[in-house]
């Protein structure tokens, strides 16, 4: 029964989310209440047993000495984002805000702005026109920077108009490819899953 | 012209990132190094009729699926919309994917309030947060088709006359992943109205559902952002305070020019050496 139940539990979700949406109508629309609170209240679990698992594995690393100051100090930030929130809330003005404002922000933005400087490097070393193929990418690439800077329509007004065509046209069609394989691919798993044929959710 | 092009081989990335850095940096302190003045996409023109044409007292749907790490891009749009929609006394419920977009939408909202005109918008009245809910946006969305309110479990007068989502007249969708996807999905079960505000990254992927008009419209980029702002500031709003995405335009031309110049180098490296060192 251990597997069966699951494999059960699989068959009724899937076909019936299926069926809500073609059929959805007062019949549905009383049980998939049921279901989003099921949702919720498994993903407060989830929330939950991961807050363990973080506690878990930084306590392994201090007391294994396992890049442990990284981690002493991570428990540290985290027990005070949670001190601060419990003790006034997370509205705008309070000390959990401020830590938010001026730690996480701050520090979130400049990770991210990192990223500019690699792309920046690996455009020169990397971004070379070796066969036609890397030609037209080249240009196409350079075209739509262009058109998404105002010194492109301010060099030729053409510009945004060629930008949008290339975007209008080969990549919209790429990505409708990418999307049809995808979607058709879900549509496969879905399928797989109802009928137990796909059990890696399962362990499996 | 060898050493040139031994140098430049030899070049520290470290240059790179100097230059990209004064490239970004020094163009805030002259904006109009630069020809400020572009034309307004349709899509950004398209996101602007639809809210403008909204009725006062009418509700939008912010999805707010980023955190400070696009505010960059993403955050003056998502000013611009919410002042718009305060101008026209149109309701605005937020809604946060992600938790680490709270605060910022908070602080947002808090900013608007010190600004002349919204001194007096209220929290639960003309807009709400309606917080983080630990499930997946798909079954939010079922969740406020059956009841809008009690999915989020919070109490004000902007809920008056909204029973379900079906109440909500416009949905935007602000993101830097292909999150907006999620709701595209959803969007022939449902028959909702929406549009998106997308970094330049994300922009293409979303460029389909445009043409298919699944997307109403979309906010593509700083640029996007930019024309938001002009299209506002044309219909009276008070530059000084809507200037954000706009003051980033000099800085995103000169940054890629100085990409342009790098590329371009690059090649001449590999273009010099394939020629002559054979």
């Amino acid at each position: 029964m251990k597997k069966e139940i699951p494999l059960l539990i699989g068959f009724i979700a899937t076909i019936g989310w299926y069926l809500e949406f073609f059929m959805a109508g007062k019949f549905f629309e009383n049980w998939k209440m049921i279901f989003t609170t099921g949702f919720r209240n498994v993903a407060i679990v989830g929330l939950l047993v991961g807050m363990v698992n973080v506690l878990r594995v930084n306590y392994k690393k201090i007391k294994y000495n396992n890049d442990r100051w990284y981690s002493v100090y991570q428990m540290f930030i985290i027990a005070l984002m949670v001190f601060f929130g419990s003790l006034r809330g997370i509205s705008p003005g309070t000390p959990f805000d401020a830590m938010f404002t001026y730690g996480f922000v701050p520090l979130d933005a400049t990770v991210f702005s990192l990223l500019a400087f690699y792309v920046a490097s690996a455009s020169y070393r990397s971004f070379k026109i070796k066969s036609v193929e890397s030609a037209f990418l080249l240009i196409a690439a350079i075209l739509i920077m262009l058109s998404k800077m105002p010194l492109g329509e301010a060099m030729w007004s053409k510009i945004p108009v060629i930008g949008e065509w290339i975007m209008d046209g080969p990549t919209s069609a790429g990505k409708r490819a990418i999307l049809f394989g995808a979607y058709l691919g879900g549509l496969t798993m879905m399928i797989r899953v109802a009928f137990g044929l796909e059990r890696s959710h399962l362990s499996e | 012209m060898e050493k040139f092009i031994y140098t430049l081989k030899k070049l520290d990335k470290r240059w790179i990132y100097l230059l990209i850095f004064l490239s970004c940096i020094i163009p805030f302190w002259y904006p109009d190094m630069f020809p400020q003045e572009f034309s307004t996409s349709k899509e950004t023109q398209r996101v602007y009729d639809i809210i403008d044409g909204l009725n006062e007292g009418d509700a939008i749907f912010i999805d707010w699926a980023f955190d400070p790490t696009l505010q960059a891009e993403l955050l003056p749009m998502a000013e611009q919309t919410v002042k718009q929609a305060l101008d026209k006394k149109i309701r605005v419920f937020i809604y946060y994917p992600l938790l680490t977009g709270i605060s910022l939408g908070e602080n947002l909202l808090e900013n608007i309030k010190k600004e002349p005109g919204y001194e007096n918008i209220e929290n639960g009245v003309d807009y709400i947060h309606l917080g983080y809910l630990p499930i997946g946006v798909d079954m939010v969305l079922f969740s406020m088709y059956s009841d809008f309110k009690a999915t989020f479990g919070k109490e004000g007068k902007i809920f008056e006359g909204i029973k379900t989502f079906g109440d909500i007249k416009y949905l935007i969708s602000y993101a830097g992943s292909a999150h907006p996807e999620t709701y595209i999905s959803l969007q022939p079960r449902f028959g909702f109205r929406m549009g998106a505000g997308v970094t330049a990254v994300v922009g293409p992927d979303m460029v389909p559902f445009l043409q298919t008009g699944q997307l109403d419209g979309m906010l593509f980029g700083l640029k996007g952002a930019a024309e938001y702002e002009n299209l506002r500031i044309k219909a009276g709003a008070e530059k000084k305070f809507n200037q954000k995405a706009n003051a980033g335009m000099a800085s995103l031309n000169l940054s890629h020019i100085i990409m342009f110049l790098f590329i371009g180098l690059g090649n001449l490296v590999y273009f010099y050496e394939r020629k002559y060192k054979k």
